[in-house]
């Protein structure tokens, strides 16, 4: 290996990194101010040169024992957080102008690559040492994010709570790690995979996993490590509660499934219904039911429709942990093809719940009360992420979870009862259950009367193009899904 | 008596728990922070053991990222409970931060 070797594998990352400290001098500078189309222009072309880097960079190398890993699956996966990243940048500037950013529009963008940055660094790795930094990286900058250049009030408590929550599931993550490498001796997933295969598992292995599962688990807002999800995305930024829904949950369970299958495939266990056997299979099986239950029901019981999203966002963190509980090829891919379907949603859902933040000032079920009528578009888009969401055909939410409930049913012996019809029998109910909660916002939206002395809420043209193509891409997929399935499927076959 | 390995982790592991009860059960939130560093040490000083007794060099390698870590991490907790007590007067938990789910 030699530097050449090594800034060809990370020029996304130093693409991200070079247009954050740009930005960052901007804002320095005092550019930030009446120079808000700068600031997007700065962002979208770091993005989009980052994104070339990928298409066009190395297309496969493991450098430094696999701190740095570019393979089909990692470059998928960065173009999908790029994308995600670019449709944020896009909702930080309503109207091409840093207009909700108090004038704060550069260090806002800065933070969001940084973020970013950290995101890709855990893609691209299967170092436990470098996979540490990044979510630390990301986390610090979501931190911020949540509170930084937001109106007074409640965001500045809710990234408290935030950053007590995050902080204290890293120094869980970071203990489990210490076990897993005492226990095997090293911080490559792909060594330490071979380490469990060969020997016999250590007792402090068990107790190592576990704790980095509770780190995890806060990571993908999974019950009972969710506490601190509903507050910031009621209380964060549109734009920043949309970044956390999206990139850094799709990110989230990229790791998740490349730690657990890579990693620890052979200590899964089994949670299969009267053949419970020891591993973390058992472990995510009860994160799962848990998610759902929890997540479903409260989203009935809310007001606010970030509130509400959020509790939705734990309910389908469990619909994806069910099939990870299968750990098979056939589940890791469902589980990436969902979370990224269920990031471009999200992304969509929050776009058009800050365009309604702004218009009204509030985001309760009455305000998006003739959605409909006066932004057409935004409320169509916003019914496309809802049913998808649902889970109804044509939109790409149903083949999804088809193929998610597939996937845990595909595991165990042919012929017999599948051992997770439990989990997916829950999993279905909890489907139905959520369908309510998305038709009563869709009920407002297209037919409760908009109140006559509220402002009407126009389509702002950046956030609009954002989610117009969010929502094509919901459309589209679900007619067409093999335009994601087949390069993920050619991607795992690499993998496995 | 020489030191094995389940010494330095009995010391780490109760390292652990006291930070963790002193994050779920203290009220001031500078000590729920110190109570955070003292997690991180835990985990800290569990690698470093496991890394002599391994006789590798990773665990010491992790330290030195996670001391850089928790620096960055002490910067944005302090900036944001600064950003709190600005506007509340107050460093105390249950007066900034309601507790329901």
């Amino acid at each position: 290996m030699n530097y050449l070797e090594l800034i060809s594998h990370v020029l996304p990352e130093i693409a991200v990194l070079v247009t954050a400290l740009v930005l960052i001098g901007m804002g320095c500078a005092g550019g930030s101010r009446g120079g808000g189309k700068a600031v997007l222009a700065v962002t979208a072309a770091g993005l989009g040169l980052a994104l070339a880097a990928v298409v066009f960079g190395p297309e496969s190398g493991r450098l430094l024992e696999g701190m740095i890993v570019v393979d089909a699956l990692t470059r998928l996966f960065k173009a999908v957080l790029l994308a995600l990243t670019l449709g944020t940048a896009l909702f930080l500037f309503p109207g091409g102008e840093a207009g909700g950013n108090e004038g704060r529009g550069a260090e806002n963008s800065a933070l969001l690559l940084l973020a970013l940055l950290g995101l890709l660094v855990v893609v691209g790795t299967e170092n436990l040492l470098l996979l540490f930094v990044g979510l630390e990286l990301a986390s610090l900058a979501l931190y911020l994010m949540v509170v930084f250049a937001a109106p007074a009030g409640r965001p500045a408590e809710a990234a408290l709570r935030y950053f007590f929550f995050g902080s204290v599931a890293a120094a869980f993550l970071l203990f489990g790690f210490s076990f897993i490498y005492g226990a095997t001796g090293s911080i490559d997933l792909r060594v330490i995979a071979k380490v469990l295969a060969a020997h016999p598992v250590e007792p402090i292995l068990p107790l190592g996993v576990g704790l980095a599962l509770v780190g995890f688990g806060f990571k993908v807002a999974a019950v009972p490590f969710h506490l601190w999800a509903p507050d910031v995305y009621q209380s964060a930024p549109a734009p920043a509660a949309g970044f956390i829904a999206s990139a850094s949950k799709v990110a989230g369970f990229f790791i998740v499934a490349k730690v657990l299958v890579l990693g620890f495939g052979v200590v899964e266990g089994s949670a299969d219904w009267g053949a419970f056997a020891m591993g973390w299979a058992p472990l995510v099986a009860v994160l799962a039911a848990l998610s759902m239950v929890v997540g479903n029901l409260a989203a009935l019981a809310q007001q606010s429709v970030r509130r509400l999203l959020a509790y939705s966002g734990i309910g389908h963190s469990g619909f994806i942990l069910t099939a990870l509980v299968a750990a098979n090829a056939e589940a890791v891919r469902a589980v990436l093809f969902y979370s990224v379907i269920y990031g471009v949603a999200s992304l969509a859902a929050f776009g058009v719940a800050g365009c309604v933040l702004r218009a009204r000032g509030a985001d309760r079920l009455e305000d998006f009360a003739g959605l409909g009528r006066t932004a057409p578009a935004a409320a169509g888009v916003l019914a496309l992420a809802l049913l998808s969401l649902a889970g109804l055909p044509p939109l790409v939410g149903f083949f999804g979870k088809f193929q998610l409930f597939a996937a845990a049913l595909s595991g165990g012996t042919p012929g017999t009862v599948p051992g997770l019809l439990w989990l997916v029998a829950l999993a279905l109910l909890m489907s139905a259950v959520s369908l309510y909660y998305y038709l009563r916002v869709l009920k407002q939206v297209f037919f409760a009367p908009a109140p006559a002395d509220a402002a009407p809420t126009r389509d702002t043209s950046a956030g609009t193009a954002v989610c117009l193509v969010c929502g094509s891409v919901l459309v589209l997929l679900g007619l067409f899904p093999s335009l994601v399935l087949q390069p993920l499927q050619r991607a795992l076959v690499q993998l496995f | 008596m020489t030191i094995g390995i389940e010494h330095i982790l009995a010391v780490s592991g109760l390292l652990f728990v006291i930070g963790f009860f002193g994050v779920l059960l203290r009220r001031n939130t500078l000590v729920v922070f110190m109570s955070l560093e003292l997690m991180l040490n835990a985990a800290m000083l569990a690698l470093v053991g496991f890394s002599f007794f391994n006789a590798t060099m990773e665990g010491n390698v992790f330290v030195l990222f996670i001391i850089a870590v928790a620096a960055a991490e002490v910067a944005v907790g302090l900036a944001i409970i600064v950003a709190l007590f600005r506007r509340r007067h107050t460093v105390q938990l249950e007066e900034l931060v309601s507790l329901k789910g």
